[in-house]
């Protein structure tokens, strides 16, 4: 609970990542600093290794070689509930919602680390625990609203649109206040208002103790979202700075902006 | 923000208790069984009454599916835990349910931690079968420890916590309250932190773990509740029937213990753990009735319960995507 309590502003670095499943060579050097405050863009063709640096950085993968660190604390040996548990939080690219649960409860879920209720108030009805729950109702229900879909939170994911399901993914991220939020594909399979409503919490939620990544596809909004830009090709960094300079990259335009179907 | 305003209510509607369509049959059911002895006796109320203790072990069940996703096919032993603990309690100390029930649940407890922990990493048919050794082993420790488990013979449990009140009325009523205690601490459990957790955990393991949900952790506390409430159950049968033996505690107990499960949906409410309970209660005695046909007429019931474990989540799918435009 180290960097949850204080308030201080930490970043989140790689040095030199490699991971390879097999014979497959999936990141390569990679080495990436994360700034707290401002919002990273992580962009590349598919099968770059976008996620596969999410999985590193949150303990899903082990990278063969390499550092990661969170402030000065070294996460390589740490499993991924450690590191959750430092404030590291993330959104899953392929929805990783449980269907027995509502929307509301999924979202609280991401509150698991921040609640302390014992197994007793888990079967009794403490008021203790209730009190508990009540905030940790209203914290998951402010951060959907804040994602504009407060009322779908009495629904099972089954019973709504893969873009409402994709928003409740990003709520279960940021509902724990974390110090560090990686997005995948927030925004794959959202409307234009619902786009527009994510950049506008992410926007809100940024502060300068909170490191934000986005994996995106969408290059309008990383563009206007982002304040820096990591470019991932076949595993390696290819490119690196402000949307400006990576628009311009020569090999950027080649291997990316250039795809003819973009 | 009225937006948020009005889920929050319709919240609030959700959760309103008493209005609840299902929560009323649950509160009329309990009603109609809490009536019951004054018009029925005998006979029945003894049935009744070992419907609770069993209804109490389909329960156990059915919450390792539902928060695990996994089967047993061992869960006699937790059951025999209890039923053992509350024998031998008042043989040796003579003590009586009341005070019995608190120690069957620690070993309950006691007994799912320390199964589930090194079958930790285990699933599917390969944890079913480490359970079913459990279940198959515990007739052999039963009839091997005969100086402190009465052997093949087993033990009787004749004390009754209020001795003033009839035998039969007691029985019936504390085995009904526990059971209803049991169905509201899971109605609790449901809502509560380490509920949506176990359910996240079962769902999707490795995004739970990116929320501090490790599957270790999950799979021994679904496990340790799981064979606590199995061993109440076994507490209220020996309470219930007065006495305990090895045969009640066969790999054909546990099975039926499955199929029971299965038989009330794996559905952790009052009304359901009644359905489960009583098929337990009646199915076994007139199988028994079948003779010769007694095995074929187990195994087809084993293989019907795996068949329909196993494709449960598949129909669930195939229901939730017709629903889907
Ligand atoms: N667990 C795994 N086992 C084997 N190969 C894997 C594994 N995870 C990822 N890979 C491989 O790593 C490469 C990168 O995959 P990754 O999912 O990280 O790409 P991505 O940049 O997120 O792509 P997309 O934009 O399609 O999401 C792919 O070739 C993939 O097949
Ligand atoms: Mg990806």
């Amino acid at each position: 609970m180290t960097i949850m309590a204080d308030t201080g502003a930490h970043p989140l670095r790689a040095d030199g990542l490699h991971l390879s499943f097999g014979n497959v060579q999936v990141l390569t050097d990679v080495s990436i600093f994360l700034e707290p405050g401002r919002i990273t863009g992580l962009i590349g063709p598919n099968g770059a290794g976008k996620t596969s640096l999410f999985n590193c950085l949150t303990g899903l993968y082990r990278p063969k070689r390499g550092r990661i660190s969170f402030g000065d604390i070294q996460l390589e040996d740490l499993p991924p509930n450690r590191r959750a548990n430092l404030g590291i939080s993330r959104s899953f690219q392929h929805m990783a919602l449980s269907a027995d649960l509502s929307v509301l409860e999924n979202v609280m879920v991401g509150l698991t680390l921040s609640r302390t209720t014992g197994w007793v108030g888990a079967f009794l009805p403490l008021p203790a625990s209730r009190t508990e729950s009540v905030a940790a109702n209203r914290k998951a229900m402010s951060a959907l609203a804040s994602l504009g879909i407060a009322s779908a939170a009495m629904m099972t994911p089954a019973e709504l649109p893969p873009g409402t399901l994709r928003l409740v993914e990003i709520a279960r991220a940021m509902v724990c206040e974390p110090r560090a939020l990686l997005l995948d594909e927030p925004a794959a399979g959202l409307n234009a208002v619902e786009t527009r409503d994510l950049m506008r919490a992410l926007q809100r939620l940024i502060h300068p103790g909170l490191v934000v990544v986005v994996v995106e596809h969408d290059m309008d909004l990383i563009m206007q979202l982002c304040d820096q830009i990591y470019v991932l090709s076949a595993g390696r960094v290819i490119a690196y700075g402000s949307p400006q300079e990576v628009r311009r990259d020569p090999e950027v335009i080649r291997i990316y902006l250039g795809d003819p179907d973009d | 923000m009225s937006d948020m305003a009005q889920a929050t209510k319709r919240l609030r509607l959700a959760r309103g208790g008493l209005l609840d369509l299902r929560n009323l049959g649950a509160a009329a059911l309990l009603c109609l069984l809490l009536a019951l002895p004054f018009v029925v006796g005998g006979f029945l109320l003894y049935t009744l009454t070992l419907c609770f203790a069993n209804a109490l072990g389909a329960l156990s069940v059915s919450l390792l599916v539902r928060y695990s996703g996994e089967v047993s096919i061992g869960h006699s032993f937790f059951v025999a835990l209890g039923a053992y603990a509350v024998a031998i309690m008042e043989k040796q100390f003579g003590l009586s349910l009341l005070l019995s029930l608190p120690v069957a649940v620690l070993l309950g407890i006691a007994g799912g931690i320390i199964f589930a922990y090194p079958s930790r990493r285990l699933s599917g048919i390969y944890l079913a079968v480490s359970t079913m050794a459990l279940a198959l082993a515990l007739p052999e420790i039963l009839v091997h420890s005969e100086k402190v488990t009465g052997g093949f013979e087993g033990l009787y449990v004749t004390l009754v916590p209020l001795p003033s009140v009839a035998k039969e009325l007691q029985r019936y009523y504390i085995a009904l309250a526990i059971l209803v205690v049991a169905c509201l601490a899971l109605a609790q459990l449901r809502g509560s932190r380490q509920g949506l957790a176990l359910l996240m955990a079962r769902a999707h393991p490795s995004a739970a773990e990116a929320f501090g949900i490790t599957r270790g952790w999950a799979r021994v506390s679904v496990f340790a509740i799981s064979a606590a409430l199995a061993s109440v159950g076994g507490a209220v049968m020996a309470f219930a029937s007065s006495t305990v033996s090895p045969n009640s505690f066969t790999l054909w107990s546990s099975i039926f213990l499955l199929v029971g499960s299965v038989v009330s949906l794996n559905r952790l409410t009052l009304p359901a753990g009644i359905i489960g309970g009583a098929f337990l209660t009646l199915v076994p005695n007139y199988l028994a009735s079948a003779g010769d046909w007694v095995p074929i007429l187990y195994g087809a019931a084993l293989v019907a319960v795996t068949l329909c474990v196993n494709c449960a989540s598949d129909i669930r799918l195939l229901l939730a995507r017709r629903e889907r435009p």
